[in-house]
Protein backbone atom coordinates (compact mmCIF):
# COMPACT_ATOMS: atom_id res chain seq x y z
CA UNK A 1 0.00 0.00 0.00
CA UNK A 2 1.26 3.72 -0.78
CA UNK A 3 1.01 6.28 2.05
CA UNK A 4 2.07 9.30 1.67
CA UNK A 5 4.56 9.08 3.86
CA UNK A 6 6.03 6.09 2.30
CA UNK A 7 5.92 8.63 -0.83
CA UNK A 8 8.03 11.66 0.84
CA UNK A 9 10.40 8.71 2.16
CA UNK A 10 11.52 7.74 -1.29
CA UNK A 11 11.49 11.37 -2.98
CA UNK A 12 14.74 12.52 -0.63
CA UNK A 13 16.59 9.09 -2.56
CA UNK A 14 15.45 10.03 -5.73
CA UNK A 15 17.40 13.12 -6.16
CA UNK A 16 20.27 11.52 -5.99
CA UNK A 17 19.50 9.55 -9.17
CA UNK A 18 18.38 12.44 -10.92
CA UNK A 19 19.80 13.70 -14.42
CA UNK A 20 22.35 10.74 -14.69
CA UNK A 21 23.50 9.35 -17.91
CA UNK A 22 23.97 5.56 -18.54
CA UNK A 23 22.84 2.92 -21.38
CA UNK A 24 20.72 -0.27 -21.51
CA UNK A 25 21.96 -3.12 -20.76
CA UNK A 26 18.56 -4.73 -20.43
CA UNK A 27 14.45 -3.89 -21.93
CA UNK A 28 11.40 -5.93 -21.32
CA UNK A 29 7.82 -4.46 -22.69
CA UNK A 30 5.31 -5.19 -20.31
CA UNK A 31 1.78 -6.24 -21.37
CA UNK A 32 0.26 -7.80 -18.38
CA UNK A 33 0.93 -5.52 -15.47
CA UNK A 34 -0.47 -5.21 -11.82
CA UNK A 35 -3.31 -3.66 -11.01
CA UNK A 36 -1.69 0.24 -10.31
CA UNK A 37 -0.45 0.46 -13.94
CA UNK A 38 -3.32 -1.35 -16.41
CA UNK A 39 -3.73 2.49 -17.70
CA UNK A 40 -1.10 2.48 -19.19
CA UNK A 41 0.17 -0.68 -20.31
CA UNK A 42 2.11 -1.63 -22.24
CA UNK A 43 5.52 0.00 -21.52
CA UNK A 44 9.15 -0.40 -21.26
CA UNK A 45 11.16 -1.02 -18.41
CA UNK A 46 14.63 -0.37 -19.12
CA UNK A 47 17.94 -1.97 -17.14
CA UNK A 48 20.43 1.03 -16.57
CA UNK A 49 24.18 1.30 -15.49
CA UNK A 50 24.98 4.55 -15.29
CA UNK A 51 28.59 5.63 -16.40
CA UNK A 52 29.57 5.34 -12.76
CA UNK A 53 28.54 1.29 -12.76
CA UNK A 54 25.86 1.65 -10.31
CA UNK A 55 22.60 0.45 -11.83
CA UNK A 56 19.04 1.70 -11.27
CA UNK A 57 15.23 0.61 -12.98
CA UNK A 58 12.82 2.07 -14.41
CA UNK A 59 10.33 3.13 -17.66
CA UNK A 60 11.57 4.17 -21.06
CA UNK A 61 9.50 7.41 -22.25
CA UNK A 62 9.65 9.25 -25.19
CA UNK A 63 11.14 6.94 -26.93
CA UNK A 64 10.78 5.11 -30.47
CA UNK A 65 10.88 1.59 -31.65
CA UNK A 66 14.44 1.66 -32.02
CA UNK A 67 15.43 3.08 -28.79
CA UNK A 68 14.58 -0.22 -27.51
CA UNK A 69 17.88 -2.17 -27.25
CA UNK A 70 21.15 -2.84 -25.58
CA UNK A 71 24.00 -0.62 -25.16
CA UNK A 72 20.81 2.74 -26.03
CA UNK A 73 22.02 5.99 -24.32
CA UNK A 74 19.81 7.19 -21.43
CA UNK A 75 19.18 9.59 -19.21
CA UNK A 76 17.01 9.67 -16.19
CA UNK A 77 14.47 12.02 -15.29
CA UNK A 78 11.59 12.62 -12.71
CA UNK A 79 8.14 11.91 -14.02
CA UNK A 80 4.67 10.42 -12.24
CA UNK A 81 5.03 6.67 -11.33
CA UNK A 82 1.81 5.82 -10.26
CA UNK A 83 -1.57 7.12 -10.07
CA UNK A 84 -2.70 9.54 -7.43
CA UNK A 85 -3.06 7.09 -3.81
CA UNK A 86 -6.42 7.37 -2.31
CA UNK A 87 -5.11 10.57 0.17
CA UNK A 88 -4.39 12.56 -3.01
CA UNK A 89 -0.53 12.70 -2.70
CA UNK A 90 1.52 12.05 -6.60
CA UNK A 91 3.79 9.53 -6.35
CA UNK A 92 7.17 10.76 -8.32
CA UNK A 93 10.04 8.45 -9.01
CA UNK A 94 12.54 7.85 -11.72
CA UNK A 95 11.97 7.39 -15.95
CA UNK A 96 14.29 7.32 -18.67
CA UNK A 97 14.25 8.67 -22.22
CA UNK A 98 16.66 8.59 -24.62
CA UNK A 99 19.74 10.72 -24.99
CA UNK B 1 18.79 -37.21 7.70
CA UNK B 2 14.85 -37.74 7.86
CA UNK B 3 12.94 -40.26 5.59
CA UNK B 4 9.56 -39.19 3.65
CA UNK B 5 7.30 -41.46 4.06
CA UNK B 6 4.29 -40.28 2.49
CA UNK B 7 2.86 -37.89 -0.03
CA UNK B 8 -0.36 -36.25 -1.31
CA UNK B 9 -1.11 -33.41 -3.48
CA UNK B 10 -4.63 -32.33 -4.58
CA UNK B 11 -5.60 -31.43 -8.33
CA UNK B 12 -3.84 -28.77 -9.61
CA UNK B 13 -5.53 -26.11 -11.38
CA UNK B 14 -8.60 -23.81 -10.79
CA UNK B 15 -10.64 -24.93 -7.93
CA UNK B 16 -13.33 -22.97 -7.53
CA UNK B 17 -15.01 -24.48 -5.12
CA UNK B 18 -12.77 -25.00 -2.98
CA UNK B 19 -11.07 -22.36 -0.39
CA UNK B 20 -7.36 -22.15 0.84
CA UNK B 21 -8.06 -24.11 3.83
CA UNK B 22 -10.27 -26.79 1.95
CA UNK B 23 -7.33 -27.84 -0.15
CA UNK B 24 -4.60 -27.52 3.17
CA UNK B 25 -7.63 -29.99 4.49
CA UNK B 26 -7.73 -32.43 1.60
CA UNK B 27 -3.79 -32.52 1.55
CA UNK B 28 -3.09 -33.27 5.14
CA UNK B 29 -5.77 -36.07 5.16
CA UNK B 30 -4.70 -36.93 1.59
CA UNK B 31 -1.13 -37.42 3.39
CA UNK B 32 -2.36 -39.24 6.76
CA UNK B 33 -4.41 -41.39 4.60
CA UNK B 34 -1.57 -42.50 2.03
CA UNK B 35 0.93 -43.38 5.17
CA UNK B 36 -1.54 -45.01 7.18
CA UNK B 37 -0.12 -43.34 10.40
CA UNK B 38 -2.40 -41.07 13.12
CA UNK B 39 -2.76 -37.85 13.16
CA UNK B 40 -1.46 -37.64 16.67
CA UNK B 41 1.61 -38.92 15.65
CA UNK B 42 2.21 -35.96 13.83
CA UNK B 43 4.64 -33.77 15.92
CA UNK B 44 4.86 -30.76 14.10
CA UNK B 45 3.82 -28.71 10.98
CA UNK B 46 5.38 -26.63 9.10
CA UNK B 47 3.03 -24.94 5.97
CA UNK B 48 4.24 -22.63 3.16
CA UNK B 49 2.00 -20.06 1.87
CA UNK B 50 2.73 -16.45 0.18
CA UNK B 51 -0.22 -14.88 -0.36
CA UNK B 52 -3.20 -15.32 1.71
CA UNK B 53 -2.01 -12.30 3.83
CA UNK B 54 -1.53 -10.15 0.90
CA UNK B 55 -4.48 -11.28 -1.30
CA UNK B 56 -7.32 -12.14 0.90
CA UNK B 57 -6.33 -10.86 4.55
CA UNK B 58 -5.62 -13.98 6.07
CA UNK B 59 -3.39 -14.83 8.41
CA UNK B 60 -1.99 -16.78 11.62
CA UNK B 61 -2.95 -19.70 9.08
CA UNK B 62 -0.69 -21.77 12.10
CA UNK B 63 -3.78 -21.74 14.24
CA UNK B 64 -6.40 -22.36 11.60
CA UNK B 65 -4.49 -25.52 10.79
CA UNK B 66 -4.60 -26.26 14.60
CA UNK B 67 -8.51 -25.68 13.92
CA UNK B 68 -8.46 -28.56 10.88
CA UNK B 69 -6.72 -30.98 12.20
CA UNK B 70 -7.59 -30.66 16.01
CA UNK B 71 -3.81 -31.13 17.57
CA UNK B 72 -2.75 -28.56 19.67
CA UNK B 73 1.33 -28.78 18.22
CA UNK B 74 3.50 -26.05 16.94
CA UNK B 75 2.50 -24.99 13.30
CA UNK B 76 4.88 -22.56 11.64
CA UNK B 77 3.98 -20.67 8.47
CA UNK B 78 7.12 -20.26 6.33
CA UNK B 79 7.36 -17.76 3.33
CA UNK B 80 9.88 -17.10 0.60
CA UNK B 81 7.55 -15.87 -2.82
CA UNK B 82 7.46 -19.15 -5.30
CA UNK B 83 10.49 -20.53 -2.34
CA UNK B 84 8.14 -21.29 0.11
CA UNK B 85 7.27 -24.24 -0.01
CA UNK B 86 10.93 -25.89 -0.71
CA UNK B 87 12.14 -23.39 2.16
CA UNK B 88 9.71 -25.28 4.65
CA UNK B 89 10.83 -28.58 3.56
CA UNK B 90 14.23 -27.35 4.72
CA UNK B 91 12.67 -26.19 8.17
CA UNK B 92 11.09 -29.65 8.87
CA UNK B 93 14.22 -32.13 7.31
CA UNK B 94 16.23 -29.31 10.23
CA UNK B 95 13.57 -29.62 12.94
CA UNK B 96 13.63 -33.66 12.19
CA UNK B 97 17.32 -33.73 12.60
CA UNK B 98 17.84 -32.10 15.24
CA UNK B 99 15.19 -34.35 17.48
CA UNK B 100 14.59 -37.91 18.14
CA UNK B 101 11.63 -39.97 17.32
CA UNK B 102 9.85 -37.26 15.52
CA UNK B 103 7.65 -36.77 12.63
CA UNK B 104 6.71 -33.55 10.76
CA UNK B 105 3.97 -32.91 8.15
CA UNK B 106 4.95 -30.18 5.41
CA UNK B 107 2.48 -28.68 3.49
CA UNK B 108 2.41 -25.57 0.99
CA UNK B 109 -0.99 -24.30 -0.40
CA UNK B 110 -1.82 -21.25 -2.60
CA UNK B 111 -5.38 -19.95 -3.36
CA UNK B 112 -5.13 -17.78 -6.58
CA UNK B 113 -7.90 -17.84 -8.78
CA UNK B 114 -10.28 -16.20 -6.58
CA UNK B 115 -8.70 -12.85 -8.18
CA UNK B 116 -7.92 -11.06 -11.10
CA UNK B 117 -4.74 -11.17 -12.79
CA UNK B 118 -3.92 -7.81 -12.25
CA UNK B 119 -4.47 -8.43 -8.78
CA UNK B 120 -2.66 -11.26 -8.21
CA UNK B 121 0.21 -10.00 -10.38
CA UNK B 122 0.47 -6.78 -7.89
CA UNK B 123 0.44 -9.35 -4.87
CA UNK B 124 3.03 -11.32 -6.79
CA UNK B 125 5.26 -8.42 -7.05
CA UNK B 126 5.11 -8.35 -3.43
CA UNK B 127 8.35 -10.15 -3.61
CA UNK B 128 10.08 -7.68 -5.93
CA UNK B 129 12.24 -4.52 -4.55
CA UNK B 130 10.40 -1.44 -3.95
CA UNK B 131 11.99 0.12 -7.26
CA UNK B 132 11.28 -2.77 -9.31
CA UNK B 133 7.67 -2.29 -7.83
CA UNK B 134 7.57 1.78 -8.94
CA UNK B 135 8.98 0.85 -12.43
CA UNK B 136 5.56 -1.37 -12.79
CA UNK B 137 7.79 -4.58 -13.13
CA UNK B 138 5.90 -7.70 -13.02
CA UNK B 139 7.20 -10.74 -12.39
CA UNK B 140 7.80 -12.16 -16.35
CA UNK B 141 8.68 -8.41 -16.54
CA UNK B 142 12.04 -9.45 -14.30
CA UNK B 143 12.61 -12.90 -15.98
CA UNK B 144 12.51 -11.00 -19.51
CA UNK B 145 15.08 -8.54 -18.51
CA UNK B 146 17.27 -12.05 -17.72
CA UNK B 147 15.78 -13.35 -20.35
CA UNK B 148 17.08 -10.46 -22.83
CA UNK B 149 20.56 -10.92 -21.29
CA UNK B 150 21.15 -14.68 -21.84
CA UNK B 151 19.28 -14.29 -25.08
CA UNK B 152 21.47 -11.35 -26.64
CA UNK B 153 24.63 -13.00 -24.69
CA UNK B 154 24.18 -16.83 -25.92
CA UNK B 155 23.05 -15.76 -29.68
CA UNK B 156 19.59 -18.13 -28.97
CA UNK B 157 16.50 -16.68 -29.75
CA UNK B 158 12.64 -17.37 -28.28
CA UNK B 159 12.65 -20.66 -30.64
CA UNK B 160 15.05 -21.88 -27.95
CA UNK B 161 13.28 -20.63 -25.26
CA UNK B 162 9.57 -22.56 -26.56
CA UNK B 163 11.38 -25.86 -26.15
CA UNK B 164 10.98 -25.77 -22.50
CA UNK B 165 7.04 -25.23 -22.29
CA UNK B 166 7.10 -27.57 -25.89
CA UNK B 167 8.29 -30.67 -23.72
CA UNK B 168 6.87 -29.62 -20.29
CA UNK B 169 3.54 -29.57 -21.56
CA UNK B 170 4.35 -33.21 -22.93
CA UNK B 171 4.81 -34.10 -19.53
CA UNK B 172 1.65 -32.83 -18.38
CA UNK B 173 -0.49 -34.83 -20.55
CA UNK B 174 1.25 -37.82 -18.06
CA UNK B 175 0.06 -36.64 -14.69
CA UNK B 176 -3.42 -36.75 -13.98
CA UNK B 177 -3.39 -33.81 -10.84
CA UNK B 178 -1.37 -31.16 -13.58
CA UNK B 179 -3.47 -27.99 -14.26
CA UNK B 180 -2.92 -28.66 -17.87
CA UNK B 181 -3.05 -31.79 -19.66
CA UNK B 182 -2.37 -30.18 -22.92
CA UNK B 183 0.21 -31.10 -25.33
CA UNK B 184 1.31 -28.11 -27.38
CA UNK B 185 3.30 -27.62 -30.84
CA UNK B 186 6.25 -25.09 -31.25
CA UNK B 187 4.03 -22.61 -32.90
CA UNK B 188 1.30 -22.78 -30.27
CA UNK B 189 3.91 -21.08 -28.36
CA UNK B 190 5.53 -18.90 -30.53
CA UNK B 191 2.09 -17.65 -31.37
CA UNK B 192 1.14 -17.30 -28.24
CA UNK B 193 0.97 -13.51 -26.78
CA UNK B 194 3.61 -11.46 -25.14
CA UNK B 195 3.09 -11.05 -21.33
CA UNK B 196 6.57 -9.24 -21.24
CA UNK B 197 8.74 -9.17 -24.19
CA UNK B 198 10.48 -11.73 -25.44
CA UNK B 199 8.18 -14.44 -23.31
CA UNK B 200 4.64 -15.55 -24.12
CA UNK B 201 1.93 -16.32 -21.81
CA UNK B 202 3.50 -20.18 -23.02
CA UNK B 203 6.42 -19.35 -21.85
CA UNK B 204 5.05 -18.89 -17.90
CA UNK B 205 3.67 -20.92 -15.93
CA UNK B 206 0.17 -20.35 -15.03
CA UNK B 207 -1.91 -19.16 -12.14
CA UNK B 208 -3.46 -21.70 -10.07
CA UNK B 209 -4.66 -23.34 -7.20
CA UNK B 210 -3.56 -26.71 -4.78
CA UNK B 211 -1.84 -28.13 -2.45
CA UNK B 212 0.63 -30.72 -1.61
CA UNK B 213 1.56 -32.05 1.81
CA UNK B 214 4.67 -34.79 2.51
CA UNK B 215 5.53 -36.59 5.72
CA UNK B 216 9.16 -36.47 6.86
CA UNK B 217 9.97 -38.71 9.99
CA UNK B 218 12.87 -40.30 12.01
CA UNK B 219 10.71 -42.57 14.57
CA UNK B 220 11.56 -45.81 13.83
CA UNK B 221 8.40 -47.17 14.39
CA UNK B 222 6.63 -45.36 11.63
CA UNK B 223 10.04 -45.40 9.17
CA UNK B 224 9.20 -49.42 10.32
CA UNK B 225 5.31 -49.42 9.33
CA UNK B 226 5.22 -47.73 6.06
CA UNK B 227 6.18 -49.19 2.46
CA UNK B 228 7.69 -46.37 0.82
CA UNK B 229 10.61 -44.75 1.91
CA UNK B 230 12.64 -42.03 0.47
CA UNK B 231 16.02 -40.49 1.91
CA UNK B 232 16.83 -36.98 2.51
CA UNK B 233 20.52 -36.31 1.33
CA UNK B 234 20.46 -32.71 1.37
CA UNK B 235 18.73 -30.27 1.57
CA UNK B 236 20.46 -26.15 1.02
CA UNK B 237 19.19 -22.80 0.80
CA UNK B 238 21.35 -19.76 -0.72
CA UNK B 239 20.05 -16.10 -1.12
CA UNK B 240 20.93 -13.23 -3.50
CA UNK B 241 20.16 -9.70 -3.51
CA UNK B 242 16.16 -9.14 -4.04
CA UNK B 243 16.84 -6.01 -7.01
CA UNK B 244 17.97 -7.32 -9.85
CA UNK B 245 20.51 -4.49 -10.62
CA UNK B 246 22.05 -5.48 -7.42
CA UNK B 247 23.30 -8.49 -8.53
CA UNK B 248 26.55 -9.60 -10.07
CA UNK B 249 25.36 -11.91 -12.87
CA UNK B 250 22.30 -11.18 -15.08
CA UNK B 251 22.47 -14.37 -16.87
CA UNK B 252 22.45 -17.33 -14.01
CA UNK B 253 21.19 -17.12 -10.95
CA UNK B 254 23.69 -17.25 -8.10
CA UNK B 255 21.63 -18.46 -5.37
CA UNK B 256 20.78 -21.56 -7.48
CA UNK B 257 24.52 -22.71 -8.33
CA UNK B 258 25.50 -21.74 -3.99
CA UNK B 259 22.58 -24.66 -3.12
CA UNK B 260 23.22 -26.56 -5.40
CA UNK B 261 26.97 -26.69 -4.58
CA UNK B 262 26.61 -26.88 -0.95
CA UNK B 263 23.50 -29.84 -1.57
CA UNK B 264 26.15 -32.01 -4.16
CA UNK B 265 28.80 -31.63 -1.66
CA UNK B 266 26.85 -32.73 1.49
CA UNK B 267 24.94 -35.62 -0.69
CA UNK B 268 28.55 -36.94 -1.81
CA UNK B 269 26.92 -38.32 -5.22
CA UNK B 270 27.93 -36.23 -8.82
CA UNK B 271 25.61 -34.75 -10.98
CA UNK B 272 25.19 -37.58 -13.42
CA UNK B 273 24.07 -39.89 -10.71
CA UNK B 274 20.76 -37.83 -10.98
CA UNK B 275 18.44 -39.54 -13.19
CA UNK B 276 15.34 -36.76 -12.15
CA UNK B 277 14.81 -33.64 -11.38
CA UNK B 278 11.97 -31.14 -10.55
CA UNK B 279 13.91 -27.69 -11.99
CA UNK B 280 11.81 -24.37 -11.04
CA UNK B 281 10.34 -23.33 -14.59
CA UNK B 282 8.10 -20.32 -13.57
CA UNK B 283 9.25 -18.78 -16.80
CA UNK B 284 10.78 -21.05 -20.04
CA UNK B 285 13.81 -19.19 -19.56
CA UNK B 286 14.03 -19.89 -15.82
CA UNK B 287 14.71 -24.01 -16.75
CA UNK B 288 17.30 -23.07 -18.83
CA UNK B 289 19.49 -20.78 -16.77
CA UNK B 290 18.70 -23.85 -13.75
CA UNK B 291 19.97 -26.48 -16.18
CA UNK B 292 23.16 -24.41 -16.36
CA UNK B 293 23.61 -22.96 -12.44
CA UNK B 294 22.57 -26.48 -11.22
CA UNK B 295 25.74 -27.82 -13.21
CA UNK B 296 24.20 -30.64 -15.70
CA UNK B 297 24.87 -28.74 -18.74
CA UNK B 298 28.05 -26.15 -19.53
CA UNK B 299 27.05 -22.29 -19.10
CA UNK B 300 25.37 -20.85 -22.42
CA UNK B 301 24.79 -24.18 -24.33
CA UNK B 302 21.08 -24.50 -22.36
CA UNK B 303 19.75 -23.10 -25.77
CA UNK B 304 21.22 -25.53 -27.67
CA UNK B 305 20.88 -28.27 -24.93
CA UNK B 306 16.89 -28.43 -24.72
CA UNK B 307 16.39 -28.73 -28.65
CA UNK B 308 17.80 -32.05 -28.67
CA UNK B 309 15.05 -33.00 -25.82
CA UNK B 310 17.49 -35.02 -23.94
CA UNK B 311 15.51 -34.20 -20.79
CA UNK B 312 12.04 -35.48 -21.91
CA UNK B 313 10.38 -38.90 -21.36
CA UNK B 314 10.48 -41.01 -24.64
CA UNK B 315 13.04 -38.79 -25.82
CA UNK B 316 16.20 -39.09 -23.52
CA UNK B 317 17.71 -41.95 -21.87
CA UNK B 318 19.49 -40.81 -18.49
CA UNK B 319 18.28 -37.30 -17.01
CA UNK B 320 14.44 -36.48 -16.89
CA UNK B 321 13.26 -33.05 -16.24
CA UNK B 322 10.29 -31.83 -15.17
CA UNK B 323 7.88 -35.17 -15.50
CA UNK B 324 5.53 -33.61 -13.73
CA UNK B 325 5.12 -30.88 -16.18
CA UNK B 326 7.09 -28.67 -14.04
CA UNK B 327 5.27 -25.34 -12.92
CA UNK B 328 4.67 -24.59 -16.56
CA UNK B 329 2.12 -27.43 -17.26
CA UNK B 330 1.64 -29.02 -13.83
CA UNK B 331 0.68 -25.73 -12.53
CA UNK B 332 2.08 -23.11 -9.83
CA UNK B 333 0.06 -22.52 -6.73
CA UNK B 334 2.97 -20.47 -5.03
CA UNK B 335 3.07 -21.96 -1.69
CA UNK B 336 2.55 -25.88 -2.96
CA UNK B 337 4.81 -25.60 -6.04
CA UNK B 338 8.52 -26.66 -3.82
CA UNK B 339 6.15 -29.11 -1.57
CA UNK B 340 4.92 -30.97 -4.89
CA UNK B 341 9.05 -30.37 -6.99
CA UNK B 342 9.91 -32.57 -3.68
CA UNK B 343 6.98 -35.02 -3.67
CA UNK B 344 7.41 -35.65 -7.68
CA UNK B 345 10.74 -36.95 -6.83
CA UNK B 346 9.26 -39.22 -3.64
CA UNK B 347 6.92 -40.82 -6.44
CA UNK B 348 9.59 -41.13 -8.80
CA UNK B 349 11.82 -42.90 -6.87
CA UNK B 350 8.89 -44.75 -5.02
CA UNK B 351 8.06 -46.03 -8.57
CA UNK B 352 4.54 -44.29 -7.86
CA UNK B 353 5.10 -41.95 -10.98
CA UNK B 354 2.51 -43.87 -13.12
CA UNK B 355 2.33 -43.02 -16.85
CA UNK B 356 5.31 -40.89 -16.50
CA UNK B 357 7.83 -43.19 -14.29
CA UNK B 358 11.58 -43.24 -15.06
CA UNK B 359 13.23 -46.37 -15.17
CA UNK B 360 15.79 -47.11 -12.48
CA UNK B 361 15.71 -43.65 -11.32
CA UNK B 362 17.85 -44.02 -7.65
CA UNK B 363 18.69 -40.28 -6.95
CA UNK B 364 16.65 -37.34 -7.52
CA UNK B 365 16.92 -33.59 -7.55
CA UNK B 366 14.41 -30.89 -6.57
CA UNK B 367 15.04 -26.99 -7.13
CA UNK B 368 12.85 -24.71 -5.76
CA UNK B 369 13.34 -20.55 -6.41
CA UNK B 370 11.94 -17.29 -5.11
CA UNK B 371 11.17 -13.98 -6.67
CA UNK B 372 13.81 -13.63 -9.36
CA UNK B 373 16.48 -15.53 -7.99
CA UNK B 374 16.32 -14.01 -4.29
CA UNK B 375 15.70 -17.72 -2.96
CA UNK B 376 17.00 -21.03 -4.10
CA UNK B 377 16.67 -24.24 -2.33
CA UNK B 378 17.65 -27.34 -3.28
CA UNK B 379 17.01 -30.70 -2.48
CA UNK B 380 18.63 -33.88 -3.30
CA UNK B 381 16.69 -37.33 -1.97
CA UNK B 382 17.54 -41.05 -2.96
CA UNK B 383 20.37 -43.55 -2.30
Amino acid sequence: MISPVKIWRRQKEIKKILGKKGKIISWTIIYVTGKDFKKTAPYPVVLVEFNQKEKAIGQLVDYEKEDLKIGRQVISILRKVREPSAEGVIAYGIKFKPL
Amino acid sequence: MGIIVGYYSTKFGELWDKSLFDLVEEAINGVIKQTQIEKKQIDVIFFANMLAGVLENNLHSASKIAEIIGLNIPVFRVEAACASGGVAFHLAENYIANHQNKTALVIGAEKMTDYSPEQVTAALSAAASGEEQEAGLTFPGLYALIAQVYLNKYHYNEENLAYVSFKNHYHGTLNEKAHFQKKLTLEQILKSPYVAYPLKVLDSSPISDGAAALIITNNQQIIKKTKHQVKIIASEVATDTISLKERKFLDRLLATSLAAEKAFKKSKIKKKDIQVAEIHDCFSIAELLAMEDLGFWPKGRAGTKIKELSTMIGKGNNLFVNTSGGLKAAGHPVGATGVKQIGEIYLQLTKQAGKRQVKKAKYGLAHNVGGSGGTAVVTILGG
